[in-house]
């Protein structure tokens, strides 16, 4: 495998990727730019009748607990902001391509941010749409894999379902580093909020984030919650440990945990519309 | 998918989102528990599929969808806590299939 340096690179310039969707092209001028305005965001969501179908179908969808009630991007901007919007706007322009990288990466995705919500709620949270976003894109690295190597990154799985791996440990053997590392790249490239790239960067290390140790406790739980309830598929079927710290840091009781699961499988259950979305 | 055809449905379902005709009226409220006679009125409204409560759940047998929590669990189920949440997804699991004969 190439070194360190180079991989980084190759990573952080795939937009000239071809196979990137056209959408995505044209969006990422606008994810990158950190001020970029309400209005802009606006115009440029608007004047593409698909995008505004699918961000409205976002907004509307179990994800966000407010379902069937926002009826137009503006309304969209506002209740959600626009660091939500410019992750939103990426999580439904990468999922032809989650669809494409891995077959159920897109459902995973998708209980996963509603688990984050349901769960964030539950702990109080000021911010649930937030921690959801960063849920629906903790996975990023994989798709980025996925499109700059997609021969290796095959391999990859095929390897890892041989010999029964975790996909993170398949990864690390072959490109040294992980999704989650690769996720962290693009997201510091990309000018994520720092936030949300230390979500996707420590995902399976919630002990090591500094600035948001509890909403990146909480994506880590909802990887693992929506894996345990065998939800979508991330690349291996295997439910990851907890980290100790996380469980500490969280203190939910098992009741919690079951009223948790059955919000879940309620909220899942009305995703189907979503889960589709195309 | 939660949303069943038709000819998916049995007698004992309940819907999980109230039927509706095109213009948006209420036919059959949420939670209200599907009869063969019932069933066979949404077949003559032409209605196509119907949402149900554990649609997408219920389609195996409960020892099948065990069985794999206990393969999704294997590599872990010995670290702290683990034990714990692969009970809780059994319990819940489990109690799927109690709740649909309410």
């Amino acid at each position: 495998m190439m070194d360190y340096k180079t991989l980084r690179r190759e990573i952080e310039n795939i937009e000239t990727l071809p196979t990137l969707p056209s959408v995505l092209h044209k969006l990422l001028r606008v994810i990158e730019n950190p001020k970029v305005s309400l209005e802009e965001i606006g115009n440029v969501i608007s004047n593409d009748p698909v995008l505004t179908t699918r961000v409205l179908r976002a907004v509307n969808s179990p994800i966000y607990g407010f379902p069937g009630r926002i009826a137009s991007i503006n309304q969209s901007l506002v209740l959600l902001g626009v660091n939500l919007i410019r992750g939103l706007l990426l999580g439904v322009s990468v999922f032809e391509a989650m669809k494409k990288a891995l077959a159920g990466l897109w459902e995973h995705s998708v209980g996963c941010a509603t688990a984050a919500r349901i769960i964030s709620q539950k702990i109080g949270l000021k911010e649930p749409e937030e921690v959801a976003v960063a849920a629906l894109l903790h996975d990023i690295g994989k798709v980025i894999f996925s499109l700059k190597f997609p021969a290796d990154y095959e391999r990859v799985l095929e390897d890892v379902a041989q010999r029964e791996l975790f996909v993170f440990q398949g990864e690390k053997e072959f490109f040294e580093i992980n999704h989650a590392d690769a996720g962290g790249w693009i997201a510091q490239k990309w000018h994520f909020p720092p936030a949300l790239t230390e979500i996707i960067e420590y995902h399976h290390k919630p002990h090591l984030a500094r600035q948001v140790p509890v909403p990146t406790a909480v994506v880590h739980l909802s990887d693992i919650l929506v894996r345990a309830r065998g939800f979508g598929f991330a690349g291996d079927p295997f439910v990851p440990a907890i980290h100790p710290q996380a469980w500490e840091l969280l203190k939910l009781s098992e009741e919690d945990l079951e009223v948790i699961l059955r919000e879940l499988d309620d909220s899942l259950d009305v995703a189907g519309d979503f889960l589709a979305l195309g | 998918m939660p949303k069943l055809t038709i000819s998916d449905l049995k007698p004992g379902m309940r819907l999980l989102k109230p039927v509706t005709n095109p213009s948006g009226m209420v036919l059959l409220t949420d939670g209200l528990e599907l009869t063969e006679g019932l069933i066979d009125r949404l077949r003559k409204m032409e209605i196509e599929s119907v949402f149900v409560r554990g649609g997408n759940k219920l389609t195996r047998p409960k020892d099948v969808l065990l069985s794999e929590l206990d393969y999704r669990f294997k590599k872990t189920e010995t670290e702290p806590q683990m034990a714990v949440l692969k009970r809780i997804l059994a319990d819940h699991i489990a109690g799927l299939y109690e709740d649909d004969g309410l």
